[in-house]
């Protein structure tokens, strides 16, 4: 049991921005892709009654465009945040607290992997975003860009083959499909399955929408983050996130 | 013989023979097929294929490529049925078989009962919604067809093309001539003085997307009025918002970040907490049923609730409008929704309007009248009364005008019940009600703009504070 007269010491890990985002894009996604493959998988019978849910094809790409419009907001407002913690909070995008990529991450990847293999003792001293977490992020954050791209592509066709050959909305339509598998294999199945599946925090990692971690959790999973944080400041639980 | 040489010989004699047959056979079936000579034209054409579509079009084309068409009923009249190629061929249908559009002309008599048929491939509200919603009974073609004559007819209250001119000589249609709907003469062909189809003479511009308080509107700012009262209105809210996080956030009172860090951190907690059932008690039973006012005073409650629920269902009338028309466009609900001469919609408007109107008399003889000693009051309370009531008393004065000026039949303008009335007593002054109908419109609107732009600065800021105080303040259970 739990010693509930200790206060227990919180770690900050998302803001609120962060965990509308994410939750906006959630639901957004689910949106998108129930709408995207019934419309891709037309012939099927589960696919026709949702779209006869939803009041018809017309309805049913409405509400695929809206939230497709709904992400690409989210993914602006990350870019906006981005350049708010760059030159507002003076963060540094390269830094440890970072979500970019940095070449250290090489390392810890090669480490991590040797973990993996047996080959150590313990894992790398991830700091504030792991190798996988910074590559679900960058992912959906790259994925939306093409998505859009060629989404833009299949909503205004007769716009954009005055200036493009007319197979390129062919193409288009191709690489819309292909990447919405990909995208949604990805985020339901191996994004889900590495955030809530994982030993450590079976059965659901609900950081994502709490915003807060325990300090055996910074220990464990952010050793680096955590040795960063009290060499700086001695224990100050809350910080610019 | 050499082999090779023979196989040769074989081969050609095989070939000799394959075509004589298929010649013979070829010229055989062609001597039966002689007599079906209907077949030869009134063929069922594939419309799906270019070669469908130019064989259809090629078809009608033998009578109406030259003028005059030789048909004997028409020749009196001498009126053309010549489609013209220099037209047709360069409009947006030159790819569209003719019995596509007019879809009972290819049958015996050889006339067209229903006209043009745009809707089997256009959406009924087509393009902008704006205008077509006050159009749903013009049909498409009265607009889009280079003709200057169009008529109302009273009989199912369509305003159509007109086979007459001015002088009632019948005029050809046949030109196939779209409008350019970029040219002011697209509007001004209804839109002009003593005009026979009840349009205002001015070309008014559509709704603006501020309407939607109490009407169905597009998303768009429409006209500029709207765009500075609504720079106004956000100029007043973020200032309001700006002044209010000049105070401390628990503790905070430098950082800016901080400050919407903590704040937005308490609201998370709230919403994802046990709590969210005290606030969402607060929000029924303080915000929507106003709980506060009830207890405070039962005739205060009734005058503000007559104001507050009307406003509050033709919001949620028009939202739910324009939702229906994004979602589905085509749909019977969202047509008869998006037209305000509909029973249920006219009606509606009409009685939330005189509820609206009559909160407002009530709490202007109150104040001014009658005085309880607990009524105190303002200026500005005063200025926002006069606002709403103008507001809807030149709603109602422009509807019977409409009513009027438009000519709906009196079973159809019955169910605006007010607007009706106020109707028939401007049928009582013979007035240019054409040309004043755009000042009314003008006036209403710019009420509204007032509406809007006062809305953060005096009295009507209570529509968004007093909720959110009510929020901040509710109680624990």
């Amino acid at each position: 049991m739990r010693d509930q007269t200790v206060e227990q010491v919180i770690y900050w890990r998302f803001n609120v921005l962060h965990r509308v985002v994410h939750l906006v894009v959630m639901f957004a996604f689910i949106g998108v892709g129930l709408t995207g493959f019934s419309m891709a998988f037309s012939s099927v019978g589960l696919a026709q009654t949702f779209v006869w849910l939803l009041g018809g094809i017309d309805s049913v790409r409405y509400f695929h465009r809206f939230c497709a419009v709904i992400l690409y907001l989210c993914v602006v407002t990350e870019i906006l945040w981005g350049l708010y913690y760059r030159f507002v909070l003076r963060g540094n995008l390269l830094g440890p607290n970072s979500i970019c990529f940095r070449i250290r991450d090489l390392r810890f990847f090669r480490e991590h992997m040797g973990y993996l293999l047996g080959q150590s003792e313990g894992p790398p001293r991830f700091e504030r975003f792991t190798w996988w977490e910074k590559l679900d992020y960058w992912t959906l954050f790259l994925g939306m860009h093409s998505m859009a791209l060629t989404g833009v592509f299949l909503w205004f066709p007769e716009f954009f083959s005055r200036f493009f050959p007319g197979y390129f909305v062919n193409i288009a339509q191709v690489l819309h499909f292909d990447e919405a598998i990909l995208a949604v294999l990805y985020k339901f199945f191996i994004h889900t399955a590495v955030r809530h599946l994982r030993p450590e925090v079976y059965p659901g990692d609900w950081v994502i929408f709490t915003g807060k971690v325990t300090k055996e959790t910074m220990m464990r999973a952010h050793p680096g983050e955590w040795a960063l944080l009290n060499a700086h400041q001695q224990g100050s639980a809350t910080r610019d996130q | 013989m050499k082999p090779r040489l023979q196989t040769s010989a074989v081969a050609v004699c095989a070939l000799a023979f394959w075509f004589m047959a298929v010649w013979m056979v070829g010229f055989s079936i062609a001597q039966e097929q002689q007599p079906s000579e209907c077949l030869d034209c009134h063929r069922y054409r594939n419309l799906n294929s270019n070669e469908g579509i130019l064989s259809s079009q090629q078809f009608c084309y033998n009578c109406h490529k030259e003028e005059p068409a030789a048909h004997a009923d028409f020749r009196a009249s001498k009126v053309s049925f010549q489609v013209k190629p220099e037209y047709f061929l360069k409009s947006p249908h030159r790819f569209v078989a003719c019995i596509q559009c007019h879809t009972t002309v290819a049958q015996s008599p050889h006339r067209s009962l229903s006209g043009v048929q745009c809707s089997s491939c256009h959406p009924k509200i087509n393009g902008s919604p704006g205008t077509h919603a006050e159009h749903q009974r013009v049909r498409c073609e009265a607009c889009h067809t280079d003709s200057p004559f169009v008529r109302l007819d009273a009989a199912n209250n369509e305003v159509k093309l007109s086979h007459t001119n001015a002088k009632q000589a019948t005029i050809s249609l046949a030109e196939h001539k779209v409008t350019d709907v970029s040219r002011e003469e697209f509007c001004v062909k209804c839109h002009a003085s003593n005009n026979q189809v009840g349009a205002p003479t001015m070309v008014l511009p559509s709704k603006s997307f501020v309407c939607i308080a109490c009407h169905y509107s597009p998303m768009r700012m429409g006209s500029p009025v709207f765009i500075l009262a609504m720079m106004v209105a956000l100029m007043g809210i973020v200032g309001t918002v700006v002044f209010w996080f000049r105070a401390s956030v628990q503790g905070e009172a430098t950082s800016v970040h901080r400050k919407f860090q903590l704040g937005s951190e308490v609201v998370w907690s709230k919403i994802f907490s046990r709590e969210i059932f005290s606030i969402l008690k607060t929000v029924f039973f303080d915000i929507l049923l106003q709980r506060r006012i009830l207890a405070n005073s039962v005739s205060r409650w009734l005058i503000h609730s007559l104001i507050f629920y009307s406003f509050f269902a033709r919001f949620a009338l028009s939202f739910l409008t324009l939702f229906l028309q994004k979602f589905s466009p085509e749909g019977e609900l969202t047509l008869a929704l998006v037209n305000k001469d509909s029973p249920f919609v006219a009606t509606f408007n009409d009685l939330t309007g005189v509820f609206i109107l009559a909160g407002v008399i009530w709490a202007m003889i109150r104040r001014f009248i009658t005085k309880p000693e607990y009524v105190s009051t303002e200026e500005q309370d005063t200025l926002a009364l006069v606002i709403i009531g103008l507001v809807t008393l030149s709603g109602f004065i422009l509807e019977g005008m409409r009513l009027l000026v438009g000519q709906i039949p009196a079973q159809v303008a019955l169910s605006a019940f007010a607007g009706y009335v106020v109707s028939k007593l401007f049928s009582l002054v013979n007035l240019g009600w054409q040309s004043i109908y755009g000042y009314v419109w003008y006036t209403h609107a710019l009420l509204w703009a007032l509406f809007i732009a006062y809305l953060p600065f005096g009295k009507l800021k209570h529509i968004f504070t007093t909720p959110l105080s009510l929020l901040l303040n509710y109680k624990k259970g």
